[in-house]
């Protein structure tokens, strides 16, 4: 009982260095998709912050306060006792179509970088349509100097990658692509 | 009529003069490179080669000192881009400053809490200050006599004579300071991305004078026409600041994730680099109006005075 204690003491001492150092380069990450649907009728699925069940990656979205500046949302991925990614919604405009958040807790292990930050837009395809653009800005897992491979940068932009390309694809599946 | 024909032409042709012969010394992180742009003509004069995802940056007149991270490597490069000296250093160099009276480069060791004093012609190590966690920004005050580093992880700034070499003050000021810089008059100016604000202090008694709200993530600050200008990197706004008052007169929208900023040699405008978005602005620093969006290279950070008077 005490180790346990004092264990959960331990992991509670080392939280706040998780918000500390991150590393010397910001990444960044741009993807984008088109597809056939109007951006309204796209806005109306990804448009909402608590409402993540777009992304197949996501088993489970825990929203509370809505679409309003620092509403927050848990995500839970996979099955009902996966990883979770904690983010905060810091920016939002649904006459933009577009929505900007941050990660504020995730263990590197589920995703390898810190300090993330990211902004999800609906536009006007030229010819018809929807571009949705999916944005990053994030540091690698790994904070200090000289970094193991696999929370180096090169891992970051890579897990970053994959999981907007898995939510641009099945968002492309959801709507079509675009006719030509 | 004809006289004030003339004085209209006069006027317009100092309101065209603004950053007419700087030169903007930008590193691009992501893209290894500093683009050399001319802000005049809005046009990217050269384009260096600088491996090791250049942030850090500090011009003097003859010189341009570029910091590599990720190589952890400074280099010394003439305006024209010839190298001239470089030195690698163990452990995290991040920030520098020129203190070209003295002949000496401070660099910033983000993961060793130290500073290292370079000479600044052959860069060799001097001296090293202990610091405190994480600094980041570095800054040597107008009068030359203090040399002041923004310690992120320790939330405070440390200031030393910058003569002696020797520890003055350790101040507390917000949450994660990362950039700072020295006012005109002064006062010692500290951006708080962590708490979204300013911390103002005075150098010589080592006291915070004021805090100061400012946007999102507050990351460099600049000086002109009696304001601060403070780019806010998680907002894409420069807030504006009266010296006087330390009341904010303005936001003024720029690109996505401003970073490094710096004024004129005339203080008429006012340049930041956007990071995600591969461009600069610069800002009319009367009228707040955004003259001109220039493209740099791939991420430019600029993290340092980067501006140089006349042209090349």
């Amino acid at each position: 009982m005490r180790a346990k204690f004092l264990m959960v003491l331990a992991a509670l001492l080392l939280l706040p260095a998780l918000a500390l150092g991150h590393g010397p380069t910001r990444q960044k990450v741009t993807l984008t998709a088109e597809v056939a649907a109007e951006p309204d009728a796209v806005w109306a699925v990804v448009g909402n912050f608590d409402d993540m069940s777009w992304h197949p990656a996501v088993f489970q979205t825990d929203g509370d306060g809505g679409n309003a500046i620092d509403a927050t949302r848990l995500l839970t991925l996979g099955a009902v006792d996966g990883p979770t990614i904690a983010e905060v919604l810091y920016k939002y405009s649904a006459q933009k179509m577009s929505y900007s958040y941050r990660i504020t807790a995730v263990e590197v292990a589920v995703l390898p970088v810190t300090n993330y930050s990211s902004h999800l837009t609906v536009k006007p395809r030229e010819g018809g349509g929807a571009l949705i653009e999916w944005r990053g800005a994030f540091y690698r897992g790994y904070p200090n100097n000289d970094p193991p491979e696999d929370q180096n940068d090169a891992a970051a932009v890579a897990a970053v990658t994959g999981v907007y390309q898995m939510g641009l694809d099945a968002l492309v599946e959801q709507f079509g692509k675009p006719g030509s | 009529m004809a006289s004030l024909v003339l004085k209209a032409l006069a006027l317009l042709t100092a309101l065209a003069a603004p950053a007419a012969g700087d030169v903007a010394y930008v590193t691009c992180q992501n893209g290894g490179a500093l683009s050399v742009i001319g802000l005049a003509t809005g046009a990217e004069v050269s384009r260096w080669p600088v491996p090791g995802k250049p942030a850090g940056v500090a011009v003097s007149a003859g010189a341009v000192f570029a910091v590599s991270p990720d190589s952890k490597t400074v280099r010394r490069f003439d305006p024209h881009g010839a190298l001239q000296a470089e030195v690698v250093l163990d452990g995290g160099p991040i920030g520098v400053a020129h203190d070209a009276g003295r002949g000496r480069l401070f660099i910033s060791d983000w993961y060793n809490a130290r500073i290292w004093v370079l000479d600044d012609a052959d860069l060799s190590i001097e001296a090293e200050l202990t610091n405190g966690a994480a600094p980041a920004g570095l800054a040597v005050s107008p009068d030359g006599r203090f040399v002041a580093s923004a310690d992120r992880d320790a939330d405070q700034v440390s200031i030393f004579d910058a003569a002696r070499l020797a520890l003055l003050h350790r101040v507390t000021v917000g949450s994660r300071p990362f950039g700072l810089r020295f006012a005109p008059d002064g006062r010692l100016f500290v951006g708080n991305v962590g708490s979204n604000d300013v911390s103002v202090v005075d150098p010589a008694k080592g006291r915070v004078t004021a805090t100061v709200p400012v946007g999102e993530h507050p990351y460099g600050i600049a000086f002109a026409a009696d304001r601060a200008f403070v780019s806010n990197q998680y907002e894409n706004t420069v807030s504006v600041l009266a010296l006087e008052t330390l009341a904010e007169v303005a936001r003024v929208e720029v690109g996505e994730y401003p970073e490094g900023i710096d004024d004129t040699a005339d203080g008429s405008a006012i340049v930041v680099v956007n990071w995600f978005d591969n461009t600069l602005t610069i800002i009319d620093a009367q009228t707040l109006s955004v003259l001109h969006t220039m493209d740099t290279g791939e991420g430019p950070r600029a993290f340092g005075e980067f501006l140089l008077g006349g042209s090349i």
